[in-house]
């Protein structure tokens, strides 16, 4: 028999919510104070804030909801996470010129205590966890 | 900022990290205690909002104003706004929700007191 998709925002998930939800906000405020103040310093990593916030916010919502369309949304959202932790991450130790300002993603979020690394991998873990099967 | 409250402050996020996790552990979902713990918690994160908004009203200036008015907001919102998704699906996961936002609370106040002292 077929067991249906369980709530992502079940159970343990709700912790991932939180911390999820924290770093919507503090990334995307980050980026917005960034891009206020001093875009001019390093107009690629702000942007890069600002997509970064904006990917959290969606991965938040994505497995907040209910559903296989929020499921799709946070699916994408955290696998874009786990791509941008990744590539921006190996950039910035090899180039770190081009990155003159940090971003949560910088040095795969050692800012952060390299929560933006080991977020993703939680994150899928527990999409896959949760899914019909 | 204003250094005992500081300390004061931090300690009791800490304990509510900590009780907030031991909830967890023991397989409880967060009680009144957790609540109340919170409830004073809160006053104590008021309280040093409000003297802190009140001093760079009233002159004070620091080098990055505008982004320690944002931390001192976020320093304030996130407690309530974790304990009610704590509470809104009583499990034992729950403790650890407000341990989170502790948390980020408590990180909020430290970078609140390095863009103080920036500026004294």
């Amino acid at each position: 028999m077929r067991e249906p998709a369980r709530a992502t925002s079940s159970g343990p998930g709700r912790v991932l919510i939180a911390v999820y939800g924290v770093f919507a906000l503090s990334a995307t405020a980050r980026a917005l104070v960034q891009i206020a103040t001093k875009f001019d310093e390093a107009p690629l990593a702000y942007l890069l804030s600002a997509l970064a916030g904006v990917v959290y916010i969606l991965a938040t919502i994505g497995l907040n909801g209910r559903g296989p369309g929020a499921r799709k949304l946070a699916w994408a959202a955290v696998g874009f996470e786990l791509v941008g932790v990744l590539v921006v991450g190996t950039l910035t130790l090899l180039d770190a010129a081009d990155f003159p300002d940090d971003t949560v993603w910088s040095v795969y979020g050692r800012g952060y205590g390299f929560v933006p690394l080991v977020l993703p991998f939680i994150g899928l873990w527990w999409l896959r966890h949760t899914r019909a099967r | 900022m204003i250094g005992a409250l500081e300390i004061v402050v931090l300690a009791a996020l800490a304990a509510l990290a900590v009780y907030g996790v031991v909830t967890t552990a023991l397989n409880r979902p967060p009680d009144v205690w957790t609540k109340r713990a919170v409830g004073v918690v809160e006053a104590l994160l008021v309280v040093q909002a409000a003297i802190a908004a009140l001093r760079i009203f009233g002159g004070v200036t620091l080098p990055e104003t505008t982004t320690f008015l944002i931390y001192l907001v976020v320093s304030v919102c996130v407690l309530p706004i974790a304990t009610q998704f704590a509470t809104a699906e009583p499990t034992r996961w729950g403790g650890t929700v407000v341990a989170v936002g502790a948390i980020a609370t408590a990180v909020a106040v430290w970078r609140l007191q390095g863009l103080w002292a920036a500026g004294a």
